[in-house]
């Protein structure tokens, strides 16, 4: 019923996609790799949910990397249509053209009888404007990454909207027709659950809840999206920001930091000229850590020091 | 990670028998799929083959990529995973019940599944016919362990009867009769129509074409008019006993059409009630609401269950625009720092607060009490319900209050 996987974009192995996108920047665990990979293989769209910063659209940059394909992006919100999504027609253009018809001379006029001729005219590719859907089924083999980001903020029409696409990789646009993908989109959804997707969605994805990076692997991608920073100041952002997570789980923060915090952080730490953390710099830079004021107010210098104070997670 | 050897059913051992594997795979998933689904786990039989495809893909040499490929095929929702990965553990990590036929392995339940296991996980591989494995006899006692945890608070399963007839009549008839006017606010969607800021570019060419690119008249979009996310909050405890039957009744079938309605009612912990409400029936949805209820009739802590809503249900307060019924009396046991802090979280997170309260009846009645001041404060506004055949001025009120943004 689908087309044969694609052998050339295809990673032969988990490992090999784990090490691709390694090489893209973005470093993903065995589980998260074996989801991205099962989507490739199966053609299925990949579903992401998380807590806000743990890296889900970052993925999907790094999978267009990794995948040498044209990254297309499709941010949802409030309100979102099918024509800022799908298609619009560039009516400006389209009146134009009809108005010149109509100048041309009888022949092409209305009066002859010709005025269904200019509507057809009027309806072609020519004055077609291509939304991220539409550019991501009609782009060229090895096609195209899509992401459709925070979907949750779309409406519910418009979840059913892309229902469509999600099963068959093909839309309907009715003055033109089907259209079906050139080359199957690798397809990545993005949720940040402020509500829940309806269960049609969930059925057509293959699905992923990224949870936030055990330490080994914040500490790589802290050292290396900020390599200025020393070894043993990224080991001691990997190990704070590590035990703030328990502490948030535990009830004392609203918000755990997420890797996007993280490596800020980190950058701020370096513009600083920090060698090492003690509980005054953190508790002026919790502003970068946490984003709600009760947050930044429950990291006391107290707990900053006692966090500090605690054993190395790893060696 | 370390992969462990395969011992996840004799598919696996040899590649020799590749061709029986495929069948014993799907055998094994089949089953899989089966205790999935009696542990509460949403999927039909595309998934299960779909789960075979992964598996073959990812090849079975490691328990925890069959695993990972397993989850992401099978689980399409946060809340499943954990029922998932205990049962993947009991399913496929047992070697005595794995090493058998795919049929045993079908049948026989893994023996004694410890009971570190979640009570759904341990009833789903109960559940299936398994001669010589542990039967279902310990399956529903957690319930009672919790409960003796908890012997400070008064906790009591809430009784609500059926409807009686006349309730019933009563409940539909004000249901009917009284439109509550939630509120409506202009949608970024738009449709055609008359009035509106833009043009309706579509139906405008469709018009022009007609006419040889005259445009005759202009239509427009506008934007559509829609429901306020509602999220209502219903006080179970002692001092609401009276009300709170027929209050959640008349909510259920007052608010039917909402298209977004979140319910939770709260004593001294938060109970989410909107499973019950997606039933169509009163009746259903009372005795789904009795079942799930743990602490009717006991004390109030509204701080701490307005934290639990913050910290497990905030993605129900939708954008700021939900429209929130708190149905208190404001009698307050909990801690007024919390009540206050919580209180004034929900309001920043949503459109607007409405009190609805049944001590308002008493003449002069003022908050007194620190938790009903506390109330009387941060919200937006509030209403007495404490006559039900009187609801017509909680609609009226509902509407005043509302209009006000």
């Amino acid at each position: 019923m689908r087309a044969t996987p694609e052998p050339a974009a295809a990673f032969a192995s988990i490992d090999a996609l784990a090490l691709a996108l390694q090489g893209a920047g973005y470093f993903a665990d065995r589980r998260l790799a074996t989801a991205v990979f099962l989507a490739l293989r199966l053609q299925r769209p990949l579903l992401l949910e998380g807590e806000p910063g743990v890296g889900k659209t970052e993925l999907a940059k790094a999978l267009a990397t990794a995948l040498q394909r044209q990254m297309l992006r499709l941010q949802c919100y409030d309100g979102l249509e099918q024509r800022e999504a799908l298609y619009e027609w560039n009516y400006a253009a389209q009146l134009l053209h009809m108005r010149a018809a109509e100048l041309a001379g009888p022949g092409a006029g209305p009066q002859a009888g010709g005025g269904r001729d200019v509507e057809r005219e009027v309806y072609t590719d020519r004055y077609l404007i291509r939304r991220p859907l539409l550019q991501a089924l009609q782009t060229p083999e090895p096609g195209a990454v899509l992401l459709i980001d925070e979907v949750d903020r779309a409406d519910e029409p418009f979840e059913a909207f892309l229902l469509e696409y999600l099963g068959e990789y093909q839309v309907s646009i009715p003055e033109i027709g089907t259209v079906r993908a050139l080359a199957t989109p690798v397809t990545v959804l993005t949720s940040n659950r402020t509500r829940e997707l309806h269960d049609a969605v969930r059925r057509r994805c293959l699905y992923h809840w990224l949870e936030y990076p055990e330490r080994a692997r914040e500490l790589a991608i802290v050292r290396s999206r900020v390599p200025q920073a020393g070894v043993a100041l990224s080991q001691q952002v990997a190990d704070f920001v590590a035990r703030l997570r328990t502490e948030a789980s535990a009830g004392v923060f609203r918000r755990a930091p997420g890797i996007a915090e993280s490596v800020e952080w980190t950058r701020a730490l370096v513009a600083l000229d920090t060698r090492a953390l003690d509980p005054e710099l953190v508790q002026d830079s919790a502003g970068i850590l946490f984003k709600q004021r009760e947050d930044v107010a429950a990291l006391t210098p107290e707990l900053a020091r006692d966090l500090l104070a605690r054993e190395p997670l790893e060696p | 990670m370390n992969p462990e050897l395969p011992d996840f059913g004799p598919g696996a051992q040899g590649s020799p028998e590749r061709a029986s594997a495929g069948g014993l795979l799907a055998d094994n998933l089949t089953g899989f799929g089966r205790a999935l689904r009696r542990c509460g786990v949403r999927l039909d039989s595309a998934h299960i083959a779909l789960a075979q495809q992964a598996a073959l893909l990812v090849g079975l040499d490691s328990k925890a990529d069959l695993g990972a490929a397993l989850e992401a095929v099978l689980v399409n929702r946060e809340r499943d995973r954990t029922v998932f990965r205990e049962l993947f553990a009991l399913y496929f990590g047992n070697p005595a019940a794995a090493t058998g036929a795919s049929a045993a392995l079908l049948s026989g339940a893994p023996p004694t599944p410890a009971s570190a296991h979640r009570p759904r996980v341990r009833e789903a591989l109960a559940a299936q016919p398994a001669p010589g494995s542990a039967g279902p006899a310990d399956a529903p006692i957690d319930a009672d362990a919790a409960m003796s945890a908890s012997d400070l608070r008064r906790l009591r399963h809430a009784d609500f009867q059926g409807l009686g007839a006349g309730e019933y009549r009563l409940v539909e008839r004000l249901a009917r009769d009284i439109a509550l006017p939630l509120p409506r606010i202009a949608a970024r969607r738009t449709r055609a129509g008359v009035r509106g800021a833009r043009l309706h570019w579509p139906g405008l060419m469709r018009q022009a074409a007609r006419s040889g690119g005259e445009l005759l008249h202009l239509p427009r979009r506008e934007r559509q008019p829609q429901a306020l996310p509602l999220l209502l909050l219903v006080d179970v405890s002692g001092s609401m006993e009276r009300y709170a039957r027929l209050l959640l009744a008349f909510l259920h079938a007052a608010t039917r059409e909402q298209r977004r309605r979140d319910v939770f009612a709260f004593g001294t912990e938060l109970t989410d009630l909107t499973p019950a409400f997606r039933l169509g029936d009163s009746d259903a949805m009372l005795a789904t609401a009795a079942t799930l209820i743990p602490d009717y009739a006991g004390g109030t802590r509204l701080g701490e269950s307005l934290a639990t809503l913050r910290r497990q249900h905030a993605h129900r307060l939708v954008g700021r625009r939900t429209l929130v019924l708190l149905i208190s009396d404001g009698l307050d046991t909990g801690a007024p720092e919390t009540l206050e802090a919580e209180l004034a979280w929900l309001r920043r997170s949503s459109r607007r607060i409405l009190w609805l309260n049944p001590l308002l009846r008493f003449e002069g009645y003022a908050p007194l009490a620190r938790g009903a001041a506390l109330l009387q404060r941060l919200v937006h506004g509030s209403l007495a319900v404490h006559n039900l055949s009187r609801l017509q001025d909680l609609a009226a009120g509902l509407a005043a209050l509302t209009r006000g943004r």
